[in-house]
């Protein structure tokens, strides 16, 4: 184990912990292998869609590119354009149905993220179940709890605990699994966050992930990201104050967020109740 | 005077003088003997420690005796009169004696305090081999190869007594430290055991010694005062050394045969105990631990050796290499020891006496004894936390060396020398502190350092493969990761990072990306203090503080001279440090200074504002209270926090030499201004901070030419005209004066110079203020006044002054110089100064923080707001002025909605799928690789949401989970309720407030988690809680208060909404216990009231024109349930309506009312009895109102008429409020929520209501 410095360490971790302008700043690596180099392309452009610069990911891969950064292009052009969604689903499973590049893992892994905004879960697991990288084990992570299975989950997260129990994700997907079992583990979900705000500059991922714990264990603290403004509202709310400037910004910011779908189908729920109920 | 002949023992070489100089070797137990100082000299033959300081007297071979502090590692002073080897040398236990013997037959007593030897006892016939002093009597015992031993008193400075017996050299005696014994060793091979009693009673004073003088000379050999008790005999050959047991009748004694001996006395006998083997050469010294329970021997076999005391096994050896040992000393209180060999001697201990300890907050952990104890700072109390496992005395050192705590987990990592490095793992059971009774089989592993690198890993270092093995709780491996550098010791470094120490550099390596994040090269660090903050870490060496930040960048270094034990940092980056004698600081410059001296060394585990917290040697924790002043002062210069210099100045007693020295060596001259009252050094510091205005003030008070003349400088240095004038006037410094006058184009002043020259016959100055003012004429008058006639006359004619020329010329005659030729001659003028006269310009300069007086006094005016109760309410009173009366019947028809239907579906909402629960979770075998072609993606499980609504009858869970129609069914059914409007947002912000939002895989939509109430530590995970609700029954109580302040305040609208408000949320309020439900109760009838009635008083106030109808509804307010002091402000208000309108029976009825209330506002008990007076006169109703206050009633929610009782009425489900028949079926107008009449089976808000 112990040897050659694992030179795309502190980018991955920056990526998944998201610290993506942290992760572009600091991707002019030297001495990269051309796999690592891919890699590196990769983990920077996510960096660059998870940051919502999704036209600069678009315009700078070319179709010569590897497939890897295809299939990151292709999550640019998903997100980009609500609109035509069709015909980038379309495209990611003429890729998929590809037998020489369909097996790849950044592929299968964007197919996964896709099929999961999606919400067709069964179709994101068929590419993401089978693994191979953490990132997979982590998305299939995340799916399984969408879905309701933490049992699944928890068998995920055993497999990426043999392989590396300390490895980033490892940890990010255990807090995750804490968090939606709920009871004793979150306090474990917390210590989770809490380690890594320690050992890593804070971020507003890790921020949200120890808000959420507190939360759930009804201890209060404030922070700001749409995830964190969505559960500031939530916060208000539990602590009797007003929640409405929290919830206008977040819908003014980010009008596709949960919360806000949430609320307003909340809304039209509460109407037709009371057309029911009448 | 040399002795040439070889002792009849086997096998001994003595007095060799070939000089070895061996270093000390590591015995076969692989321990390093923990020497705390050692000396390079002549063979040691004698060796003692003083009871109280620091001390250690070595008489050497050479014939010197060498005073060393071994602490400071100093030679204080050596003594040399003796002539030839000095055997025996020992300190005096409260007097500053000692006392030695040699082989110039010679005892010698001396003064350490005024060096010199006191006298001299002369009685033996041969070498000397010991000396000692009695701990009480004014004694001393020798042992000498004449065969005696003898007793003297140093007081009369005589021999008292001399013991015969042995019949070879006697090789030591001493006495016994409490009775009345003396035990000696000797080459006849016998240990012998003497009885002084009879001594001490014939000497019980120094007179009768001088008496018994002659008798003692004639009964020399034959002296019946001490007699031998025991003879010991066992050894083979000559005995070399014997001692008494501190407390215990027990001898322990080293001889030629290589043995040590263990003998046990009682009052009539003596026995041999045991006997101890190992030594491979003559035994030279054995002695007792003065503590412990063990002996140490040493040998001319090169070794000394430790024995247990109750076991008899060899528990260590310490080997030299090529120095024989002599003599040991053990030091009578402390834990150190001392040995003599060929080549100098060593000062050491046998176990560290450093606790291990580990700071986590405000928690201190430490091992003392067996057990794991635990100290809270903020309480300061301490307790047991763990009994641990106890070393054992099989082997010395084995005590915790460090411990790491990780505070998340509890857990404990205690590192030992047992079995040549080895840690042991504790969890520390949560419930455990305190008892201590614990003790738990602990994780155990091989390693050197171990230390926690996260909450739930700590690293071992495993040094033979240079890697550290990363574990978890379970003791199990997780990883291994390879070091960058040879390390052989770790330490902590912050989360997943390591401090790796190599003898002369320390490294922080990454665990995870393999990584060196930092490399300083630094002495052997041997202790690591990492700020609270994680930003700087002080490594500590023995003599060196190395600071730097947590990527090792250096910040500064520190040497000092004297070890450096222990440190902590303060909360405002001081490092605070104790060396041996010293408590001292470093600031982050690198400055440093002594705080205060110490007693004995200290442990330092936290420093908290003025307060140490440290362990001592053994092992108590403490506190010290510092006085931080001097570094904080320092600190604050240094960060340029001018307002806590100024403020420290004036509040503390900061001063001294060494501060004024300081701040100007630092650059603040101004700062050291504020302490110095010395006019010199005051005027000094003025000079140096170019504060001109102090400087004069000075230079007045101490007056004296050199000080004038040090201003005038620096005054013209910044360019102050007047003050440089002012000092060259005050040294009547005319020169300078005319030149500053001259530069300053002051052609005044400088005219008057001249004037002062003239007067003061200064012919010289006179000139040359003439030449600075361009004067010829009077140039030529002082030439030709001092007789200088020739050159009077040159520059008059060359400035063309014809006639003064000519009459000088007559007078010259034919001595008239001839002119210089080819020269233009012109007259030189005083040049005009740019800017004339006065000071120049200056900056305004460091005026403000040190001049202007700091005086930052808050000056925080507390504002007061004072609650201007009723205000508007008796206001509004006597506004009420209008006469129209009107019948109040307007009763509104309301539409008789269909009451709810919906019975028949009740269940509608239920219709639940069976619960799916988790299949059981079972571990895969497989490992990841394993990928099954097919794949069956798992169905969906259930949203905790769906889990909660089957659990749940309570409509606010229905709500929260977003069940809205069973929400709503439920309350229809429970409480009436048919408008949901008012509850709209309610419903939307216990959904809302349900769930929180996890963003997890970049990219992917965010997870969704349900808040749950009820969550504590041990709530067991998978099974779901019911949803956290937004409302809570608190709340409510919030705005009950708040309802009641505003109805006191008279703001009714504001009231109302508020009581309204609570009325709405009810329905979806969840509490725990009965109790709480009926509180639940209580506040809806509570809310009920209060709406009610502000309903009513709101319509009285609109309604201007029917004074009967305000009555009224005035009168029916009064009757609703309020309280006392809103029940006056009714009554008070019914009755000054029913008095303007004249109905004074009923105004009076309110007064009385008004009075059984006993109403603390004067005013208001006042008016009240003005209306009685008033009403007993007139004792009649103007107007007939449809209120009898006789007649209990309540009043109708719409309708505002009395439903007396026995009349029928209706009521709401909901708030109970009552209302006339004809309502039955309409809206509650006070709740505005349920159906009058309807059907409801009543308040369901507590799961205990279910069960």
């Amino acid at each position: 184990m112990a040897g050659n410095p694992d030179h795309l360490f502190s980018l991955r971790n920056n990526f998944y912990l998201g610290s993506y302008q942290v992760a572009i700043n600091n991707s002019d690596i030297p001495h990269l292998s051309a796999d690592d180099a891919v890699e590196r392309d990769c983990l920077v452009y996510r960096s660059y869609i998870a940051l919502g610069s999704y036209q600069l990911v678009i315009s700078e891969i070319d179709s010569s590119a590897a497939t890897p950064l295809q299939a990151v292009k292709l999550l640019a052009l998903y997100l980009s354009n609500p609109q035509d969604k069709e015909s980038t689903v379309s495209s990611l499973k003429e890729l998929l149905a590809d037998p020489a590049i369909g097996n790849n893992a950044i592929l299968r892994l964007i197919a996964g993220t896709v099929f999961m905004h999606e919400e067709d879960y069964n179709e994101a697991l068929k590419h993401t179940n089978a693994g191979g990288t953490m990132e997979l084990h982590a998305l299939n992570v995340q799916i399984f709890i969408k879905i309701h299975r933490s049992d699944y989950a928890e068998r995920q997260l055993r497999v990426m605990q043999q392989i590396d129990e300390d490895h980033t994700l490892t940890q990010l997907a255990n807090a995750w699994l804490n968090l939606a079992v709920g009871g004793s583990k979150i306090q474990e979900a917390y210590l989770i966050f809490q380690d890594f705000s320690e050992k890593y500059p804070m971020t507003g991922l890790i921020l949200n992930g120890k808000a959420v714990c507190w939360f759930v264990c009804k201890w209060i603290q404030d922070a700001k990201d749409p995830e964190t403004l969505a559960n500031l509202v939530v916060c208000s709310l539990h602590l009797g104050k007003s929640s409405s400037r929290y919830l206008s910004q977040l819908k003014l910011t980010h009008p596709e967020h949960i919360l806000v779908k949430r609320a307003s189908s909340a809304e039209d729920s509460f109407e037709r109740a009371l057309q029911s109920v009448a | 005077m040399m002795k040439h002949y070889t002792r009849p023992s086997v096998g001994r070489c003595i007095r060799s003088e070939v000089r070895f100089c061996g270093g000390l070797t590591v015995g076969e137990e692989r321990k390093k003997m923990l020497t705390k100082f050692e000396t390079k000299s002549n063979r040691v033959k004698g060796l003692s420690f003083h009871s109280k300081r620091p001390w250690i007297l070595a008489s050497l071979h050479s014939g010197v005796i060498q005073l060393w502090d071994y602490r400071m590692g100093t030679l204080i002073d050596r003594f040399d009169e003796h002539d030839g080897p000095v055997r025996g040398v020992h300190f005096h236990m409260s007097q500053p004696l000692f006392v030695s013997g040699g082989d110039d037959y010679k005892i010698k007593v001396w003064n350490y305090k005024l060096h010199r030897c006191l006298f001299t006892l002369l009685g033996h016939l041969d070498y000397i081999r010991t000396v000692q002093f009695h701990h009480e009597h004014p004694w001393i015992v020798s042992a000498s190869d004449d065969q005696t031993i003898r007793i003297w008193n140093w007081q009369s400075r005589t021999c008292i007594s001399v013991l015969t017996g042995h019949n070879h050299y006697v090789m030591c005696a001493s006495f016994h430290p409490k009775e009345d014994l003396v035990v000696s060793a000797s080459l006849d091979q016998t240990v012998r055991v003497w009885d002084i009693s009879s001594l001490k009673k014939k000497t019980a004073s120094p007179v009768d010694d001088i008496l018994r003088l002659s008798q003692m000379n004639s009964d020399l050999f034959g002296g019946v005062d001490a007699i031998v008790k025991y003879v010991l005999e066992g050894h083979d050959r000559g005995v070399n050394w014997a001692a008494f047991h501190p407390t215990l009748p027990l001898i322990v004694s080293g001889a030629d045969d290589r043995q040590v001996k263990l003998w046990r006395m009682n009052d009539t006998k003596a026995w041999e105990v045991d006997t101890l083997r190992g030594h491979m050469n003559n035994v030279s010294c054995v002695m007792f631990h003065s503590k412990q329970d063990i002996i140490i021997s040493n040998s001319e076999d090169k070794s000394i050796r430790i024995w247990d005391g109750t076991k008899r096994t060899g528990l260590q050896t310490f080997r030299r290499e090529h120095d024989r040992f002599w003599i040991l000393a053990v030091h009578p209180e402390m834990n150190v020891l001392a040995a003599g060999h060929d080549s100098g001697m060593i000062v050491f201990k046998l176990e560290r006496e450093r606790p291990a300890f580990a700071v986590s907050g405000d928690s201190l952990f430490y091992a003392k004894d067996r057990f794991l104890k635990y100290y809270d700072f903020s309480t300061q109390r301490e307790s047991q936390a763990l009994t641990i496992r106890r070393p054992g005395s099989t082997t010395l050192n084995q005590s915790p060396r460090t411990l790491s705590y990780s505070p998340t987990e509890n857990a404990v990592l205690i590192c030992s020398d047992v079995d040549g490095g080895s840690y042991e793992l504790y969890v520390i059971p949560k419930d455990s502190i305190g008892r201590g009774d614990s003790s738990q089989e602990a994780k155990k592993g091989l390693g050197s350092s171990a230390i926690f690198v996260a909450r739930n890993r700590f690293a071992v270092l495993d040094k033979g493969n240079n890697q550290v093995l990363i574990k978890n709780l379970k003791n199990e491996v997780v990883k291994k990761s390879g070091l960058p550098v040879p390390t052989d010791a770790i330490f902590y470094a912050g989360t997943g990072n390591l401090l790796c120490r190599s003898e002369d550099r320390v490294v922080i390596f990454d665990l995870q990306q393999r990584l060196v994040l930092g490399d300083l090269q630094t002495p052997f660090v041997r202790y690591v203090v990492w700020s609270n903050d994680m930003e700087s870490v002080a490594l500590l060496s023995k003599h060196t503080i190395v600071i730097a930040n947590k990527k090792l960048v250096l910040q500064c270094t520190l040497h000092e001279t004297i070890r450096v034990k222990s440190g902590a940092w303060d909360d405002n980056g001081v490092f605070i440090y104790t060396t041996l004698n010293h408590i001292k600081y470093c600031l982050p410059n690198g400055d440093s200074g002594i705080i205060r001296t110490l007693d004995v060394p200290i442990y330092m585990t936290k420093v908290s504002g003025n307060t140490i917290f440290c362990l001592d040697r053994d092992g108590k924790t403490k506190t010290i209270v510092i006085d931080a002043t001097e570094y904080i002062f320092k600190l604050s210069l240094l960060w340029k926090r001018y307002d806590h210099v100024m403020s420290m100045i004036r509040n503390s007693q900061l001063c001294g030499e060494a501060m004024i020295a300081y701040l100007q060596q630092k650059g603040f001259p101004e700062v050291a201004l504020h302490f110095v009252k010395d006019e010199k050094t005051r005027f000094k510091l003025a000079l140096e901070s170019g504060n001109i205005q102090i400087a004069v003030a000075s230079a007045k008070e101490i007056d004296d030419k050199d000080h004038w003349y040090r201003l005038g400088v620096e005054a013209l240095r910044q360019g102050n005209a007047g003050i440089v004038e002012y000092a060259y006037q005050r040294t009547k410094n005319f020169e300078r004066l005319s030149f500053l006058y001259l530069i300053n184009g002051n052609l005044e002043k400088l005219s008057k110079m001249l004037k002062i020259a003239e007067v003061k016959n200064d012919v010289m100055g006179q000139f040359h203020n003439a030449l600075y003012l361009g004067d010829i004429q009077e140039r030529v008058k002082i030439l030709e006044n001092a007789g200088h006639l020739p050159l009077a006359y040159i520059t008059a004619s060359v400035h063309g002054l014809k006639d003064v020329a000519e009459r000088l010329a007559s007078e010259l005659g034919d001595d008239v110089p001839p002119l210089p030729e080819g020269k233009e001659p012109s007259l030189l003028m005083p040049p005009a100064p740019v800017t004339c006269g006065g000071d120049w310009p200056l900056l305004r300069v460091m005026k403000g923080i040190f001049d202007g007086g700091l005086d930052s006094i808050g000056r925080g005016a507390v504002d007061e707001e004072e609650e201007d109760a009723g205000g508007d309410w008796g206001e509004d009173l006597d506004v009420v002025d209008v006469d129209g009366l009107q019948n109040g019947d307007v009763t509104e028809i309301l539409e008789y909605g269909e009451v709810a239907e919906e019975n028949e579906e009740e269940e509608g909402g239920w219709d639940l799928e069976d619960l799916e629960l988790p299949p059981e979770v079972d571990t895969p075998k497989a490992s990841g690789g394993a990928r099954s072609s097919i794949f069956v993606a798992p169905t969906p499980g259930m949203p905790v949401s769906q889990i909660w609504i089957q659990k749940s009858s309570l409509a606010a869970e229905h709500a929260a989970a977003g069940n809205f129609d069973t929400a709503m069914r439920l309350l229809s059914r429970q409480l009436g309720i048919r408008n949901f409007a008012p509850l709209k947002s309610m419903f939307l912000d216990l959904h809302t407030g349900s769930h929180s939002y996890l963003r997890a895989f970049s990219s992917a939509p965010v997870v969704s988690l349900a808040i749950e109430r009820g969550w504590n530590e041990s709530a067991s995970p998978n099974v779901r809680c019911p949803p956290a609700l937004v409302f809570n029954f608190s709340q409510l109580d919030e705005k009950l208060k708040a309802g009641y302040k505003a109805t006191t305040a008279g703001k009714l609208t504001e009231a109302l909404r508020l009581f309204l408000g609570i009325l709405h949320t009810i329905p979806l309020i969840v509490v725990e216990s009965r109790r709480e439900v009926d509180e639940v109760k209580e506040l809806i009838i509570i809310s009920k009231e209060y709406v009610l009635g502000l309903q009513m008083e709101i319509k009285r106030r609109e309604i201007k024109d029917d004074m009967v109808r305000q009555q009224e509804l005035a009168a029916y307010f009064t009757h609703c349930n309020l309280q006392t002091p809103h029940l006056r402000l009714a009554l008070q208000t019914a009755m000054i309506v029913c008095s303007r309108a004249k109905n004074w029976a009923t105004a009076s009825n309110f007064a009385r009312r008004l009075l059984e209330t006993n109403p603390t506002n004067e005013n208001q008990a006042k008016m009240a009895r003005q209306v009685l007076q008033a009403a007993e006169r007139n004792m009649t109703d103007a107007a007939q109102l449809n209120y009898d206050f006789r007649n209990p009633f309540v009043t109708c929610g719409a309708t505002y008429v009395p439903i007396y009782s026995g009349q029928k009425g209706v009521s709401c489900p909901y708030c109970t409020a009552r209302f006339v028949p004809s309502q039955e079926g309409q809206l509650c107008t006070v709740c505005d929520l349920a159906v009058v009449g309807a059907d409801a089976s009543g308040l369901l808000c507590s799961p205990s209501q279910i069960r």
